[in-house]
């Protein structure tokens, strides 16, 4: 196993490898000089042909490609020292640089967002599961009764909906249309800054958004693990032995049944970690995902890199743990 | 967008239960003198919630194809008129009322109505809305098939390193934010691009390049595994004793065989890009010359125009919705139909 | 005003995920602006907005402003005026400046705020009866002392201004403050560059005290201190020092390595009568009062409210709702934008809190001159304009945020001429068009027009479409550039391979002080970097170079003759339209008013009814 998780960790470098450069090379052979957002901002839209020229050239802008990607790479490991015309900025290893937008250091303001980004992924796959699941469940212990019926095919028409259209709408009827007191004033308060009660309150409906429509999709998963769940071998002997059903089904039945579904879960809660463009986007969250938006629309090379790479890491980890835990929770596989 | 996750960031459900689906196994082989096509189809026939589906896809595909022929039968275009002609500046950039709803009587001269601040006839922009929409989700759905049919094929039957290969670039492509990625290539296409005469096709063209660059790993997965257990098959075996070429085992042997997780993989991919399409453009990427449903909303979602002039925003809302919401539904009932442990 | 990167998502929101945040440059209105550009168009003289269901709003005089070298402090007393409260001013998609360094502000955000509160320089503007601004000193004890040629400005520093230390502010710490305005590396968004280095003398070989690792400013001699007398030599004649003493750059600085940037633009020094509390670049500034600062020493400011909070990079759509909600919040807010969609509703509910204020800009189509010769093929585009189509397209209000232009010089600059080219407010009119395309002797095809939209605003494209559907009405055909970068960048980049193709651009274009000499030579001068037309006539340029030179007073009226001639003989550029911004005040801010000097409500008036 050990050999395992380093091949697979061995693995996932190579992919950030790639991804960086990839990143690194669309902005490089671009069609605006990486130079020019920050030119544009610093002279407030006055970038004029020779301020540009010495923005690119302090950036490096003029050097090859390879020389530059290696002093990014030797700056996350070692830390360097940028800098923008005449200033210059200390940065510590890992460094990520500095936002071409805003000056700030990319590391501090990617540290600062995520709370935000965690909030919401915590707060959502929390409701999705504490519903999903049970329901899920339920519908499987009532399998072909009108109830489960109804139950599946309306979760089936929700959960056909694009997401973003749901979250759309969410949004536009709840805090435009009715208005709903409390909870109207979407967006995300840090806890420490504004208290636990506006940290809820403006989290709520990106959480119940998230929610719905990951319990649609949660009960049907869970239903349909436990229905192959309980058709299983042993669970008819246990069913023989007498067991009462209780026990069957949460003992023998939904530990069987929520290896599949942990799976999925894992997987779907790195891709929430590792910024929910849409929802942040909608609900006005300024988290991971929102920021990474911001930066390939400002063309903010340095954002933009440490947005794709933070969320290859979440991913490639999140893949990596979900391996593990399978590993773990189902002991016929093996990982090799 | 992963083809292993069903979660709400990635647009769309591109797996479905965890059961693993075989439609070769020995059961479905057993019922007598039909194809596995066939007993799929009877099945489906019979699915009144597959009828229905079918049928509002093809009003769909009805609109796409006919988008012309219906707005010269209403008498609408996509000519842009003379924005004062039909809105009014001075009361937030609103239909005046001789244009229908809001402010206005419904007329058929716009049937429904118009868009506020540029006078747009809606529905000739929503039936070609309806057009570009599935154009670039089909050709997107079969540019993708084919890369993942063919990676996933390779990558199966081959083995060893190749297998290893393929594999790492398609656990590669599932770990690029796909959004970002397609954001930040937008710009470098419009820059290699604009100066064009065709430039709009070529941004659609762009947009389905894109669309397939990020959209073939699940095919590409669910194939890879299929080929897998089919290789190690009797009838493979004998062919491959028989001394028959690779190629010929590949698309002789095995494709046929293949035909059910294909339908699966495509019956997932259409509505993910048809959402998909519509989300990039409510982003502000994909089709920017305005004939888009999601270019729509994006416009739509202007509070004032929300809160005085909704129906603007529900008739590509509906749109989208209702044509997802079937291909999906009938992606369900196709998968159900195709699933030889499902009865129903 | 729209900004470059927001277009990308919906407009309800844009402002809030705008990447290029909108940071309004004076003399350019910046990025989303541009793009704006394309959408704003001149206006037409039928529509006198008389169909306005609301109150009727009009702008403070036109006759443009003045000067007063003998006020002195205190300032007058705004009638009813009551002391204490916390006004909070809601900044809808606007960051707000990176930095709080007087040197390095060139943004109407960031000056209008400083300037009118903590930061004080040479001379300052203080708003008049009529809403006029008016030229008065503030550090100096009168509007500076020229030489004959204005190559040399003496002002004389008042002994009782002080730092918000207590320490009194020194004439060395005003020349230190000058000095840096030359770092162009240091401050490469510094109006500095383009004023400071233009016109001092020696400032083009000198660096300044960073770059040029000179901590003193010693080998500068531009400037000279004798006393409380600053005397800063000239490169060439500079009749408009006085006005350019109003930018905070024109103020002082700490000496050494207490102003050292970047680090001083996070808690900058105040003189003026507030001093920064905190300050969250993108987010917030908090303002509370300078007990140092003396009422007597400054003839334009007041220090009515105990507290200014800034809320930066606010959403349009949310501070619209508070500011129509008249709720406990709202009553001592203020906000800087109002969504054009809402000006129906607020015009009838808020009547004079919403204050509609010239923001002394204008917008333009710039025909390229060396491909596009004719006078009247020029003048035919001015006529395809579909003006209001264009305004109400890109989501303005005909009449309201943008009205008919008929030169170069906004309303409210001193000099302007109320001239109209063919006689009467060119308006929207094919036909005229195709006649005019007749007698250049293009009557038989359509004139072919190359341009370009900036394609990630919907807004922008959609006025494009109205743009191309008028000039092709008039006789023109017209190929359409999508780009996805600010079209700044193409324009101004004579390799651009776009923009080789081009021969219809624009500008939009805001002055830095109401005088014709931030609004033409930018615009027209042959060789500026702006002139995107490359308009380049040398009995033009010259005509500049000697206004330069005029007496003071009779320079203003100079402009606005030059303006005239410029526009009936040539017509190289089109004015498509005046642009106004609305400020929308809360019903307990007293003296709600715009600053008519740069387009930004009147914070030095301004105070919380009691």
């Amino acid at each position: 196993m050990f050999a395992y998780v380093v091949k697979r960790l061995i693995s996932g470098v190579l992919v950030l490898t790639l991804v960086s450069m990839g990143i690194f090379l669309l902005f490089w052979f671009g069609p605006s000089s990486p130079a020019q957002p920050i030119c544009d901002r610093e002279t407030s839209n006055r970038c004029t042909q020779e301020k540009l020229a010495v923005y690119e050239k302090t950036l490096g802008y003029n050097n090859p490609v390879y020389e530059e990607y290696g002093k990014f790479v030797k700056g996350v490991f070692v830390g360097r020292t940028l800098t923008i015309a005449s200033n210059e900025y200390p940065c510590a290893a890992p460094c990520l640089g500095v936002s071409f937008r805003t000056k700030q250091p990319v590391k501090e303001e990617l540290v600062s967002r995520i709370p935000a980004t965690f909030s919401v992924a915590i707060g959502g796959a929390f409701l999705y599961l504490l519903f999903g699941i049970p329901i899920g469940v339920a519908a499987a212990r009532r399998r072909g009764t009108v109830a489960d019926k109804a139950l599946v095919s309306s979760f089936l028409f929700i959960s056909s909906i694009p997401y973003y259209l749901f979250a759309l709408l969410t949004w536009l009827y709840l805090t435009i249309t009715f208005e709903v007191p409390l909870f109207s004033d979407t967006g995300y308060f840090a806890i420490t800054e504004y208290g636990p009660f506006k940290w809820f309150s403006g989290l709520f409906l990106a959480w119940v958004a998230l929610g719905i429509f990951g319990c649609t999709q949660y009960t049907r998963f869970t239903r349909g693990a436990m229905v192959e769940a309980l058709s299983e071998d042993y669970i008819r002997t246990a069913k023989a032995k007498g067991l009462p059903s209780r026990t069957i089904v949460y003992r023998h039945g939904l530990r069987a049944a929520l290896v599949p579904v942990v799976t999925i879960f894992g997987i779907d809660f790195g891709t929430l970690l590792a910024g929910t463009i849409f929802t942040e986007r909608i609900f006005e969250i300024q988290g991971i995902g929102w920021w990474s938006l911001e930066a390939v629309q400002g063309r903010d090379l340095p954002v933009v890199m440490a947005t794709a790479l933070f969320s290859a890491v979440v991913l490639i980890i999140s893949n990596l743990l979900v391996d593990v835990i399978y590993s773990v929770l189902d002991p016929r596989v093996r990982l090799s | 967008m992963s083809a292993d996750t069903a979660g709400p960031e990635t647009l769309g459900s591109l797996s479905d239960e965890p059961q693993q689906q075989d439609p070769n196994s020995q059961q479905a082989k057993e019922i007598a003198g039909k194809s596995p096509m066939r007993i799929a189809l009877g099945r489906l026939a019979k699915d009144k919630i597959a009828v229905v589906c079918a049928l509002v896809v093809l009003f769909f595909i009805i609109c796409a194809v006919f988008a012309g022929p219906i707005c010269a039968l209403f008498g609408v275009d996509l000519v842009t008129p003379l924005a004062s002609e039909r809105v009014d500046g001075l009361n937030k950039g609103l239909p005046k009322p001789e244009m229908g709803p809001p402010n206005g009587p419904f007329t058929w001269d716009h049937p429904m109505g118009v868009a506020p601040r540029t006078g747009e006839d809606n529905l000739a922009y929503w039936l070609y809305g309806c057009r570009v929409s599935l154009l670039i989700a089909t050709t997107a759905t079969i540019f993708a098939s084919i890369v993942g049919v063919v990676i996933g094929l390779l990558a199966g039957f081959l083995g060893g390193t190749v297998d290893k290969v393929l594999s790492f670039f398609i656990d590669m492509f599932l770990t690029i934010p796909f959004l970002l990625a397609a954001l930040t290539m937008a710009p470098i296409i419009n820059d290699r691009f604009n100066t064009a005469d065709n430039y709009s096709t070529i941004q659609k063209v762009a947009l389905v390049i894109v669309l397939s660059i990020f959209g073939w790993m699940g095919t590409a997965r669910l194939i890879r595994g299929e080929v897998i257990t089919l290789r190690e098959r009797e009838f493979v075996q004998a062919a491959r004793v028989m001394g028959m070429p690779t190629s010929r085992i590949l698309f002789k042997e095995l494709l046929p065989n293949l035909a059910a997780p294909i339908i699966i993989s495509v019956s997932l991919m259409l509505p993910t890009f048809v959402a998909l399409e519509a989300g990039l453009a409510f982003l502000g990427i994909g089709v920017t010359d305005g004939i888009s449903w999601g270019q729509t909303i994006l416009k739509a979602t202007n509070l004032t125009f929300f809160r005085e002039y909704p129906q603007y925003l529900w008739q590509p809302l509906l749109g989208i919705v209702a044509l997802v919401l079937s291909l999906n539904l009938l992606g369900d009932a196709v998968r159900d139909a195709l699933d030889p442990k499902t009865r129903r | 005003m729209h900004v470059a990167g927001d277009a990308v998502l919906g407009e309800n929101k844009k402002e809030r995920l705008d990447s290029m945040k909108r940071n309004k440059p004076l003399a350019l209105v910046a990025g989303a602006a541009l793009l704006t550009l394309a959408a704003c168009g001149g206006g037409s003289s039928d529509d006198d907005g008389s169909n306005d269901a609301g109150a009727e709003k009009t702008f403070g005089g036109q006759e443009g402003g003045s000067k007063d070298p003998e006020r002195q402090g205190p300032a007058e007393e705004i009638a009813d005026a009551t002391a204490g409260g916390t006004i909070t001013v809601y900044l809808p998609g606007d960051p707000g400046p990176d930095s709080l360094d007087p040197t390095g502000g060139w943004s109407v955000t960031g000056n209008s705020i400083q300037q009118a509160l903590t930061s004080r320089s040479l001379t300052q503007y203080v708003r008049d009866e009529e809403g006029q601004p008016v030229l008065v000193p503030d550090l100096a004890t009168d509007l500076g002392t020229p030489n004959e040629d204005y190559t040399e400005w003496t002002f004389t520093i008042r002994e009782d201004a002080t730092w918000e230390d207590g320490q009194p502010v020194t004439a060395e710490e005003v020349a230190f403050g000058i000095c840096r305005s030359l770092d162009s590396e240091a401050f490469p968004s510094g109006p500095g560059t383009e004023y400071s280095k233009a016109f001092f003398a020696g400032a083009e070989d000198y660096e300044g005290p960073y770059t040029g690792k000179d901590p003193k400013c010693e080998a500068w001699d531009g400037i000279a201190v004798d006393g409380q007398d600053i005397t800063i030599s000239m490169a060439v004649p500079f009749p408009d020092m006085d006005y350019w003493g109003a930018f905070m750059a024109m103020g002082p600085a700490p000496l050494g390595n207490a102003s050292k940037p970047p680090n001083y633009g996070n808690q900058p020094l105040a003189n003026g009568p507030y001093k920064v509390e905190s300050y969250k670049p993108n987010e917030e500034l908090v303002l509370v009062k300078n007990d140092q600062w003396s009422a007597d020493s400054d003839p334009g400011r007041h220090q009515y409210a105990d507290e200014f909070v800034f809320k930066f990079n606010q959403d349009q759509a949310k501070v619209d709702e508070i500011m129509l909600s008249d709720n406990s919040d709202s009553q001592t807010a203020v906000s800087t934008a109002l969504g054009s969609d809402k000006y129906t509703d607020a015009n009838g509910q808020l009547g004079e809190r919403l204050v509609q204020q010239t923001s002394q800009c204008v917008s333009t189509l710039t025909p390229d001159y060396t491909k596009i010769t004719e006078i009247e093929v020029r003048k035919a585009l001015a006529y395809a304009y579909p003006y209001e189509d264009v305004w109400i397209a890109s989501g303005e209000v005909p009449g309201v945020t943008r009205v008919p232009a008929n030169g170069v010089m906004p309303p409210g600059m001193a000099g302007k001429v109320d001239f109209q080219v063919d006689g009467e407010q060119i308006t929207y009119d094919p036909e005229k068009s195709k006649e005019l395309l007749a007698e250049a002797g293009y009557g038989d095809e359509p004139y072919e027009i190359t341009m370009v939209v900036y394609e990630v605003d919907p807004l922008a494209v959609a006025a494009q479409d109205q743009i191309t559907k008028g000039f092709e009405a008039g006789g023109f055909s017209v190929k359409v550039i999508p780009v996805q970068e600010s079209p700044y960048n193409i324009w101004l980049d004579p390799d651009n391979k776009v923009n080789k193709t081009l021969n219809l651009r624009g500008v939009n274009w805001c002055s830095d002080w109401p005088a014709g000499s931030t609004m033409l030579p930018p615009l027209l001068k042959g060789g500026a970097v702006y002139n995107t037309a490359g308009f380049d006539e040398a009995s033009v340029n010259d005509e500049m170079d000697r206004i330069n030179t005029l007496p003071l007073d009779e320079q203003a009226d100079a402009w606005g003759a030059l303006d005239e001639k410029i526009m009936t003989e040539y017509f190289p550029i089109i004015p498509t339209a005046f642009r106004n911004d609305l400020f929308v005040f809360g019903t307990k801010i007293g003296n709600p008013t715009g600053d008519g000097s740069i387009g930004a409500p009147n914070y030095k008036d301004l105070f919380v009814i009691q």
